[in-house]
């Protein structure tokens, strides 16, 4: 019969737990990352038809191709 | 759906640390480094089933060409590669006190070394082509090549001279050993199966979301 090795049954279920929780943050990291840039996406397009200028003004109009 | 599946799994780990901790009895060989056989040989096995939904997903791609099935095998090849490579690391940490050495070029080991790094490249390659669909057909195809390399893998230890022990569970006549190592053995096997099913599911919303923002 061999020692108990307790500091490898530690070792193997420790690098388990520390690799499978880096995962799960990982993962959730990004879906935070994601979703604030769908939000600011969102926040684009609306301000976007806002702050087009009219149609007189726009710099085709400004400056017709020769 | 996806939560109910995350609190799920937090309570099939913990149940299976209960039952590796206080059901499973001290092992008479190889005392209580055998408790590390609770966590590699259900990783194991979860990575299996992470390539093998890999390749079935692949095969879908390739007749039908759906999106959804690439983003099921991407996030099942990421998570069988994670799985995987922890199986190989916790076998390495229970070889050491019991064989005396943390490596050795066996017909498992060196098989099992192979799946890891031709799934390692099956996620770099994903990452090198631009070209998504491009990318989606070639990683199908390595999907469904590499694994050719499971039973491989999994039959080693019958077809050559190995170190290593022949499997505990999914071999002819089944399992042989005592009841009191089998439950916990199982209930480990199912908590990271639902930890597998749970990270795909995640990683899955998460590539939609990110070809959502792309597009």
């Amino acid at each position: 019969m061999i020692a108990d090795n307790w500091t490898f049954v530690a070792a193997a279920y420790g690098l388990t737990a520390i690799v499978l929780l880096g995962y799960w943050r990982r993962l959730a990291k990004k879906e935070r990352e994601l979703e604030a840039l769908s939000r600011r996406n969102a926040e684009r397009r609306r301000a976007e038809p806002s702050s087009r200028p009219p149609l007189d003004e726009s710099p085709l109009q400004q400056h017709p191709r020769p | 759906m996806v939560r109910t599946l995350g609190w799920l799994t937090v309570a099939g780990l913990l149940a299976g640390l209960v039952m590796a901790f206080g059901v499973a009895p001290r092992e008479v060989t190889q005392g209580n480094v055998q408790r590390i056989m609770y966590v590699h040989v259900p990783l194991i096995l979860a990575s299996y089933l992470a390539f093998g939904v890999l390749a079935l997903a692949s095969i879908v791609y390739l007749i039908r060409r759906d999106a959804v099935a690439d983003r099921v095998a991407h996030a099942s090849g990421e998570v069988g590669v994670m799985f995987v490579g922890l199986g190989i690391a916790t076998g390495s940490i229970w070889g050491k006190p019991t064989w005396g050495t943390w490596w050795t070029w066996d017909a498992r080991l060196t098989s099992v070394a192979i799946l890891f790094v031709m799934y390692l490249g099956y996620l770099l390659l994903r990452g090198t082509i631009d070209d998504p669909e491009r990318a989606a057909r070639y990683c199908a195809v390595l999907g469904i090549v590499a694994a050719l390399d499971i039973p491989l893998v999994h039959f080693s230890v019958y077809w050559w001279r190995t170190l290593h022990q022949p499997p505990s569970l999914m071999k002819p006549g089944g399992f042989t050993g005592s009841s009191a190592i089998l439950w916990p053995l199982l209930v480990n096997l199912l908590a990271f199966v639902l930890l597998y099913a749970y990270f795909v599911a995640r990683r899955i919303r998460l590539l939609c979301a990110e070809a959502e923002a792309a597009a």
